[in-house]
């Protein structure tokens, strides 16, 4: 390229600049300006103000509804609850997971068979698997209880909620954590393995001296990506919940949704929202510097 | 004395079998809302329940198609995600065509800011965007449920990976030939891709067909809702009937479940190609 410029192009002429290359990337460009850009903009500028029903500023207030938002009770108790969601949903999907994707990292006939159940949740919907979660978990004639002969609102009992809304989660999460994980497992050379064998490693040994450490990129991306996950779980929540009782499943993005929707307070939604950002940032730094070893890896 | 091949045989049998009964165990929800989509009413307000119901029946579907507007959510569902899923591939393909195979000024930068949106996720600012939106009097259209899902950095990510292992070779032989950037681009590069293509609209279907956040705040009249929020709203509203709930769940992600299942490589591949995004 540089050779060609020095043969053909006289020295100190500019080469004229061809807008070719900016018209294949301005609609990517304009619809992130738009609907990423923009509105992240807008969610920090809205911080500092007050605004109306309809998410127009009124008032600029500096600091004072951030100085509301951090000195109110209840956004400490979302907090709790959301990091005790994501510590729920990261050690529950990485077991289930992990047990999974050890079941079938050999390849044997009709193993696709048993894989395929492994990640079909994944493909589950939220509202779709909460009608049958309702089933199963509802107080009246629900399967649960038919099964226990109990009567308890597992829902909405102070107890039992937070478990419902990490079950569900924990269900639609572990397909996507299988198949990363299945892929590192399967990634381990198969003569590493058999030298093994042959030393007189037995299959537990395999599995945690060489499978688990070979497979570690993949391990620690699939934890940090269930942290995140769980940051951006919303729909069970507000299906199998509500957010209640008391609080007791709130996270935060449910508490964004209801400040904004609900109560109309969107400066109060947006403070929220930046405080979001941070969280799901931190984590996603650490799984960005992970990714690039998963990708070297396959 | 077994003979040690038979052993090994039966050992492979019964650990087979091991793992496709845990494989059931896992999906057992989906087994458990098969089951119980057909059993009558009667039978579903009666304990104790039993998995496998007295006498089969399909009312509860045909209750879902001529109580419930399901295939009016379905047709909602199925045209917000063609146009973002063909949105995404044209939109995507030709900004990775942009960053791989073009040296322009700024590239640098614009790489970066297209980076940079990617670490903003959607959960993030959908409250500011549906300000947006209703400011646009877009509340209640089909505009509305699709625009922001018309771009992603995964499809210009999946795209961009794929142009990057294009050999240099074809370029260079296309342009002696006198075959231009547009032409390379729909003749050449374009087609070639069409795996990679596949691969995201596969991916981006069940995202998109699955969604629930958005399609929840810019709707609220029944006809403009997907699949999703109607059956979010029988499963949250004080429906009577709840094997018509069951079995209007049943339905909503069938179209989800049967491209999971024979797009599985292609959802992999996506996947691992440029990690899960969301």
């Amino acid at each position: 390229m540089f050779r060609r410029n020095a043969g053909y192009a006289p020295c100190g002429l500019k080469k004229r600049v061809s807008p070719l290359p900016y018209l294949f990337i301005a609609p990517a460009m304009i619809l992130f300006g738009m609907f990423t850009i923009y509105p992240f903009l807008r969610t920090i500028v809205l911080s500092f103000t007050l605004t109306n029903t309809y998410g127009n500023p009124t008032k600029f207030v500096g600091l004072r509804m951030w100085k509301r938002v951090f000195t109110s009770e209840v956004f400490w108790t979302v907090m709790g609850v959301t990091l005790k969601v994501a510590a729920i949903n990261l050690v529950g999907t990485f077991m289930f997971a992990l047990f999974f994707a050890l079941l079938s990292a050999n390849i044997v006939k009709g193993s696709k068979i048993y894989q395929t159940m492994f990640a079909l949740p994944m493909a589950i919907a939220s509202a779709p698997a909460a009608g049958i979660f309702v089933f199963i978990f509802r107080q009246k004639n629900g399967l649960l209880n038919s099964i226990l002969g109990t009567t308890i609102a597992w829902q909405h009992d102070l107890r039992t909620a937070i478990w419902v809304v990490c079950f569900v989660t924990v269900w639609m999460h572990i397909g996507a954590s299988f198949i990363f994980l299945l892929v590192g497992f399967r990634n381990v050379s198969t003569e590493l393995l058999e030298s093994a064998v042959l030393d007189g490693a037995n299959n537990m040994q395999k599995i945690i001296h060489i499978m688990i450490p070979m497979a570690s990129p993949q391990i620690f991306f699939v934890l940090f990506l269930n942290i995140n996950s769980a940051f951006k779980s919303f729909a069970q929540i507000r299906l199998l919940t509500g957010g209640g009782p008391v609080n007791s499943t709130k996270t935060l993005i449910y508490y964004i949704y209801e400040n904004a929707l609900i109560k109309g307070r969107f400066e109060t939604a947006c403070i929220q929202a930046i405080c979001l950002f941070l969280l799901i940032f931190i984590v996603t730094r650490i799984q960005f510097a992970l990714e690039k070893k998963v990708v070297h890896y396959q | 004395m077994i003979n040690p091949r038979t052993k090994k045989n039966i050992l492979s049998v019964v650990s087979y079998s091991a793992k496709l009964l845990i494989g059931l165990a896992f999906i057992s929800p989906l087994i458990i809302g098969l089951m119980f989509s057909i059993h009558t009413e009667a039978e579903l307000s009666q304990l104790p329940l039993r998995l496998f119901p007295k006498v089969p029946t399909l009312e509860n579907y045909a209750k879902v198609f001529t109580d419930v507007p399901i295939f009016h959510y379905l047709k909602n569902s199925i045209i917000v995600c063609v146009v973002a899923i063909v949105s995404q591939i044209v939109f995507g393909s030709l900004a990775a065509y942009g960053f791989v195979f073009f040296k322009f000024p700024l590239k640098k930068f614009l790489w970066t800011v297209i980076l940079s949106t990617m670490m903003i996720p959607g959960e993030v600012v959908i409250i500011t965007n549906y300000v947006t939106v209703q400011h646009m009097g877009l509340v209640n259209t089909y505009a509305g449920l699709f625009i922001t899902s018309l771009i992603s950095g995964t499809s210009i990510f999946m795209m961009r990976q794929y142009y990057m292992q294009l050999p240099k070779d074809f370029k260079e032989a296309a342009t002696l030939d006198g075959c231009g950037d547009i032409g390379f681009f729909l003749r050449i590069a374009m087609p070639l891709s069409v795996s990679t293509i596949s691969a995201l609209a596969i991916y981006q279907f069940i995202r998109i067909y699955n969604a629930f956040f958005w399609p929840l705040l810019v709707t609220n009249k029944d006809v403009w809702r997907t699949v999703q929020i109607g059956v979010a709203y029988l499963v949250t509203g004080d429906v009577e009937e709840y094997g018509k709930v069951i079995a209007a769940a049943m339905v909503a992600m069938t179209p989800a479940v049967i491209a999971f299942i024979f797009g599985q490589d292609y959802i992999v591949k996506g996947m691992v190609s440029s990690g899960i995004k969301g």
